[in-house]
């Protein structure tokens, strides 16, 4: 197989552009697979994926194609994550690739992420080509998509191309434009072994399945491998490509892309953005950009049941291997007991997460509030990195807090930017640039991140009756007047009910909070008094009733049974309640303080 | 376990399943389920069904076939009857000759103790002082009347038949035609009712001296009227509690005893049947959708009549579903039926429950602490304050 008929490359796209309908079609036209079967075992292997509609993790698949040239060509489609949280993921996946169709809805035009997705396709130097996806729709804008493209990313809209993935109109033409346009991976097969890894899943059999893309060098069972991040050094086991099933080959080589085993225990041992050289003869230079996935968010997961301690430890142990982005440690809470404080990459994956729990585990949990994490100057000097509210020194030792800003995209119609412009400034954005796109405007945002981390996508998309595309990447820390807030329920502190806000809405917070937990706290022999304070200043109560009467009249012969078994499903329903010092306190109640 | 019957099943299998579960105690009570109603009252979602022609006739013949199918149940013979309930539906609506006829039967086929209670529930427009008189003479010792309310603007908006006049007529027609032990149910919690509007009520009522009382809190049930389609001017729950506390008091004054959570005795005079009920023990039961408890097993029969009809006159009992209750699910159905009733349970069945569950006996110290629940002589009960908030309780106790 020689290099100049290989071709690797990526779709990226705004959510519900047409990414996966246009890879199916890719499969089914090379007779990968058929369609349905496609969609079914590759690009979304994981329930959750299916039920979200996105892609969590990279996959990759080898397609044969006859070009209309009479040659066969390999191409190698890498599928990407579809989603903000997941950007450096998607920026070392298309380190591994030469090309990327950018597709771009023929209706909905540009949008916040694929102007990201083109940024990390130009930051990767890949070839562009821009697919114009929906044409079939009576709302399709060929033209102007064509002129936006031109404009907005400065590739020629006139060589975009125009289908229905949807129909299978224009695909073959996609297939050929690959084959035409996308230069054939570089590399020297004789130089010493340079591998990028760019995806990695965990295996119970083989262990540590690594998705690599040659750069130079040849690697084959038997080869001593070496990871240049950790210098750690390792046996290939078997080397293989997807198509789409693992199938083992004798060798990989410079230009291709495939998996190694080497008996890697877990997940993290091979990190993506990771380079592989042999052991014996290393490459010079590791590949650029490799960092660590940094947790942004950070909640505490506690089991509702205390006996379930230990088969939530266990649980995070098992959805770590396959998941070196997210960390845990054990911490305490004087409401909630034995937990864990968890480190994600955005709210997205902080919900994956919590619902595999739930789902593959079966573990009943509490999630508090999230958090991102402040940095603190105390007034001894020290600097301290503080992700759980609770945790946070008293303001007498404070001398200088910093919080985590993001730095934000929002494309939408020039008629809500108004709405826009007013949400910005609810979530303490600062406005850095506004350009016109036609009928759009592309505005950029600094914003905390903790303002963004729970409600500010919902909220943008329904004051911008989903018109709205919202991107981010971190940016810095910078200083900021926050305050602790805690929540007290019956005078009592509630630990894992504090947040850190900004002062100026603390008193905005305080009330809104307390509002809401009135709400979903149920009522109890005794009234519950619920306040919200700062220090030991108190800014905001509200009053649980208590219970005036709670009895069934009747109770006779024929009653009997179906009153215990309604009784049983309120007992059922308890179940979801934590006991928090007097004071039964479901489930949602934790989770709900930001959403308030 | 539960279960329930497919229409082919075997006719010998839900008969064995009674056959092979005999009752623990030699004394049942007897329910007897008369589902006919004039016409349906808007709260009500109890079983019942519209008196149409040769209805009445129908169901009354496979009553009859009923009482002796159960009665073939081979512990039959041993087991005494000390109490008997007609409950409905109306079942003032069977004429004196009809009532005798079931209860000849009834004794006939089971052993019926001469001093058996045996209670009618009787609508007041439905009964006349020679038709009570009858029953009497049938061998009904105690006749429960549904008045609910003795406001002449509230009874229609309930869909009742009578007036706060018809409702006094049929109280004394019962004292005339010599029925000793009289009941009466009323309603509270309903709309356009105040607390002073009840007060009224039961003052009135508790001035005839009847020996009993009931008072129903309104519930909105799934197979009611209301519960369906909602109802408007529902008294705030301040109100209500207000009315039960009103009660409570003109009771005590009175001297009556508030022995269950909705329910009011003179000394000596508490329902027996009832009772049954609330200690978990036994009883029969016969009629569409009746319910019966026997051994570990709970059974229901069919609840449409033409249905429960049909499978008489097939042969075989009609029954629909039953329940074998586990040893913990015993213990539960006993602690939250007993605690409905003064007499509260034994310390040692709550102490029974809370082994082991510190959470729940910390739970359970707060009722104590409260004076929700009390201990006296060796039992456990709660107070008119507890048995208004009893549900939260008894969820935990299950």
């Amino acid at each position: 197989m020689t290099l100049s008929r290989n071709r690797n490359f990526s779709i990226v796209a705004h959510i519900d552009h047409g990414k996966s309908t246009l890879a199916d079609r890719l499969l089914a036209l090379t007779g990968t697979m058929d369609a349905k079967k496609a969609v079914d075992q590759v690009l979304d292997s994981m329930d959750l994926e299916r039920e979200r509609g996105i892609t969590i993790k990279a996959h990759t698949v080898r397609l044969l194609y006859k070009a209309r040239d009479g040659e066969e060509y390999t191409l190698n489609l890498i599928d990407t994550p579809g989603h903000v949280d997941f950007s450096y993921e998607v920026s070392r996946a298309l380190a591994a690739c030469e090309g990327a169709l950018l597709i771009v809805d023929a209706a909905q035009g540009i949008e916040a992420q694929t102007l990201a997705n083109f940024y990390l396709a130009s930051d990767a130097n890949l070839t562009i080509i821009p697919v114009i996806n929906k044409i079939d729709l009576p709302a399709a804008d060929v033209e102007g998509t064509r002129l936006a493209i031109t404009e907005t990313l400065e590739l020629d809209g006139d060589e975009a191309l125009a289908i229905s993935a949807k129909h299978g109109t224009g695909v073959p033409e996609v297939l050929e434009a690959i084959v035409a346009r996308i230069p054939p991976p570089a590399g020297d097969p004789d130089a010493p072994l340079k591998a990028l890894v760019f995806d990695s899943f965990y295996d119970s059999y083989q262990g540590v399945v690594v998705y690599v893309r040659l750069k130079d060098g040849r690697v084959r069972p038997g080869t001593r491998i070496l990871l240049m991040s950790n210098g750690r050094a390792y046996d290939v086991q078997q080397v293989g490509v997807f198509s789409p099933d693992m199938r083992p080959v004798e060798e990989l080589s410079a230009g291709q892309v495939g998996y190694i085993t080497a008996s890697m225990k877990r997940v993290a041992d091979a990190k993506v953005g990771e380079t592989i050289t042999e052991a014996l003869r290393p490459t010079a230079e590791p590949f650029p950009g490799y960092r660590d996935a940094k947790p942004m968010v950070f909640a505490g997961l506690y089991p509702i049941e205390d006996t379930e301690y230990e088969a939530l430890r266990d649980a995070l142990e098992k959805l770590r291997l396959n998941d070196p982005a997210f960390s845990f440690e054990p911490e305490t809470s004087l409401a909630l007991g034995y937990g864990f404080r968890c480190g994600f990459l955005g709210l997205l994956h902080m919900e994956i997460v919590q619902e595999r729990l739930e789902r593959e585990f079966n573990l009943s949990l509490i999630v508090t509030a999230p958090s991102v994490r402040y940095r603190i100057l105390t007034t001894a000097g020290e600097l301290l990195e503080i992700e759980n509210p609770s945790k946070l020194p008293t303001p007498d030792r404070i001398e200088q807090m910093e919080e985590p800003y993001v730095r934000s995209s929002v494309f939408v119609p020039t008629e809500f930017m108004t709405a826009i412009y007013k949400l910005a400034q609810e979530k303490r954005g600062e406005h850095q640039s506004l350009e016109y796109h036609g009928k759009r405007v592309h505005i950029r945002f600094d914003f905390p991140l903790a303002e963004i981390v729970v409600d500010f996508y919902d909220k943008l998309k329904s004051i911008s009756k989903g018109y709205a595309s919202f991107d981010y990447e971190f940016a810095e820390f910078r200083p900021s007047d926050l305050v602790k807030l805690d929540i007290l329920l019956n005078g009592d502190p509630v630990d894992a009910l504090s947040i850190i806000v900004h002062r100026d809405k603390a008193y905005e917070k305080g009330k809104a909070l307390v509002e809401k937990l009135r709400a979903v706290i149920p009522r109890q022999l005794y009234e519950v008094a619920i306040q919200a304070a700062i220090g030991s200043r108190v800014i905001a109560r509200e009053t649980v009733k208590a219970m005036g009467k709670n009895v069934t009249a009747k109770c006779y012969g024929g009653d009997i049974t179906r009153k215990r078994k309604l009784l049983e499903r309120q007992k059922e329903g308890k179940k979801r309640m934590k006991q928090v010092g007097r004071v039964e306190v479901p489930q949602e109640a934790f989770l709900s303080v930001l959403k308030s | 376990m539960t279960g329930a019957a497919s229409p082919d099943q075997a006719v010998g299998g839900l008969t064995e399943m009674l056959a092979g579960s005999p009752p623990r105690s030699d004394a049942l009570g007897f329910y007897l389920h008369v589902p006919f109603c004039a016409a349906r009252c808007h709260y009500c979602s109890f079983n019942t069904a519209p008196l149409e022609d040769g209805a009445l006739a129908r169901y009354l013949g496979a009553l009859h076939r009923e009482l002796d199918l159960l009665a073939e149940l081979p512990w039959a013979p041993r087991v005494r009857i000390a109490t008997v309930f007609l409950g409905g539906g109306t079942p003032s609506l069977l004429e004196a000759d009809q009532l005798a006829a079931v209860l000849d039967r009834l004794r006939a086929r089971f052993d019926v103790a001469a001093d058996a209670e045996v209670t009618v529930e009787c609508n007041p427009e439905s009964v006349t002082r020679a038709k009570l008189a009858g029953y009497r003479a049938a061998g009904v010792t105690r006749v429960s009347l549904g008045v609910q309310s003795l406001d002449d603007a509230v009874l229609p908006r309930l869909g009742r038949l009578h007036d706060a006049g018809g409702a006094r007529a049929a109280f004394a027609a019962a004292r005339e035609a010599g029925v000793a032990n009289v009941s009466v149910d009323l309603m509270y919690g309903l709309p356009g009712l105040d607390v002073a509007g009840f007060a009224r009520a039961v003052e009135a009522v508790l001035a005839w001296g009847p020996e009993h009382l009931s008072a129903y809190g309104l519930t909105l049930d799934a197979g009611s009227l209301w519960g369906a389609a909602g109802v408007a001017g529902l008294p705030p729950e301040d109100t209500v509690v207000g009315q039960y506390w009103a009660l409570a008091r003109a009771a005590a004054r009175r001297g009556l005893e508030h022995y269950e959570i909705s329910n009011y005795a003179r000394p000596g005079f508490r329902s027996l049947h009832n009772q049954v009920y609330w200690r978990a023990a036994e009883y029969l039961a016969a009629g569409p959708g009746a319910c019966g408890f026997v051994g570990a097993l709970r059974y229901a029969n069919v609840k449409a009549t033409p249905r429960y009809g049909e499978a008489l006159e097939a042969g075989r009992l009609p029954v629909d579903s039953w329940e074998e209750l586990t040893p913990r699910q015993r213990l539960g159905e006993r602690l939250i039926l007993g605690l409905r009733t003064s007499d509260g349970v034994p310390r040692a069945w709550l102490d029974e429950r809370l082994a082991g569950d510190a959470a729940l006996a910390r739970r359970v110290g707060d009722w104590r602490a409260r004076e929700l629940l009390v201990d006296a002589a060796g039992r456990v009960r709660l107070t008119e304050a507890g048995f208004l908030l009893s549900d939260a309780l008894f969820v935990d106790l299950l």
